[in-house]
């Protein structure tokens, strides 16, 4: 699969990988940079620097401990809770699809929705925070009315891919949707 | 019907003027209400004014709730916008409710808003012209 160089939306590099495992089932893994070793340097510099500084000024101990506690625990749960390694979309035709969310620290979240309540994946366009960005999302219908939509699931979360990236996924899902 | 446009006319030129001259004689004697001292001004017989205070107080009040507007303006428009994961974003009751029954076939199609999966068909699967 050719690799054109994808970007997220404020711009930095992403990459998809696009597995057809048949003809009835695709799979595609966008995976965001992983976390630097220079950025979590200069953080737990800056933060470490303030704290000598309030110490310096305060002689109080407990400044120092509860700065080196504070930073361990909060790159914990950064990186269980927060920080995205990659994430999944697993087309299988007649059956669902399957996405899959894997954070920094190996945990992985996974939902599977069936295709008697899928009623379509669209690219969309909406506000998010000052812009407007484009965004997948599975279209969920009540198998009891089937021309509403009744719930929205946005695809991508994390990682928040491009226009182009986006078509890509999108052409090859409606191949595989059209069929079944 | 006279339409109303924007641009200057003599009428408007004077208000504006009528403004600028009472803004200026506003602060004029705003100004001098504040530095005149406390004695001199009962001693015209003016005692019924407020406090010096506010000669400071109402400026900054006024400030500050400039700012928090600003902020909160901005806060409240990000509040309101739907989510990523809300219906509102895709239709609306409006659209739902429309009427889908087309009455003449070979005119020009209603005015209506287009099935979000139509559009998409329409932009990204269709062959480039």
């Amino acid at each position: 699969m050719e690799d054109e160089t994808f970007t997220d939306i404020s711009g930095k590099a992403i990459s998809l990988d696009c597995q057809n495992h048949s003809s009835l089932c695709r799979e595609f893994v966008v995976s965001v940079p992983k976390v630097s070793i220079g950025k979590v340097m200069v953080y737990t510099c800056c933060v470490w620097l303030l704290a000598y500084a309030v110490f310096f000024f305060t002689e109080n101990t407990a400044v120092l401990s509860s700065a080196i506690f504070i930073t361990l625990v909060g790159m914990m749960l950064h990186i269980h809770f927060v920080k995205v390694d990659h994430e999944t979309l697993l087309v299988i035709g007649s059956l669902g699809i399957q996405l899959s969310s894997s954070y920094a620290s190996g945990r992985e979240t996974t939902t599977f929705i069936e295709i008697g309540k899928i009623k379509d994946i669209v690219i969309n366009e909406a506000i998010y925070m000052h812009q407007i960005i484009y965004y997948l999302c599975v279209l969920l219908k009540d198998p009891s009315e089937p021309n509403a939509v009744s719930r929205v699931v946005p695809l991508f979360q994390s990682s928040k891919p491009r226009l182009n990236c986006l078509m890509k996924v999108y052409k090859s899902c409606q191949e595989i949707l059209s069929k079944c | 019907m006279v339409v109303n446009s924007p641009s200057p006319l003599p009428e408007r030129a004077i208000y504006g003027f009528v403004l600028y001259l009472g803004s200026q004689f506003g602060f004029f004697l705003y100004c001098l209400w504040a530095f005149i001292p406390e004695e001199w001004l009962h001693s015209i017989g003016l005692t019924y004014w407020p406090q010096k205070y506010w000669a400071l107080a109402a400026p900054i009040y006024l400030l500050v709730t400039l700012v928090i507007i600003v902020v909160l303006l901005f806060g409240v428009n990000m509040n309101n916008t739907a989510p990523l994961d809300s219906l509102d974003n895709m239709t609306d009751v409006y659209a739902k409710g429309q009427k889908t029954t087309d009455c003449n076939k070979g005119g020009i199609p209603r005015l209506k808003d287009i099935d979000i999966s139509e559009v998409n068909r329409m932009f990204y699967l269709s062959p480039k012209l």
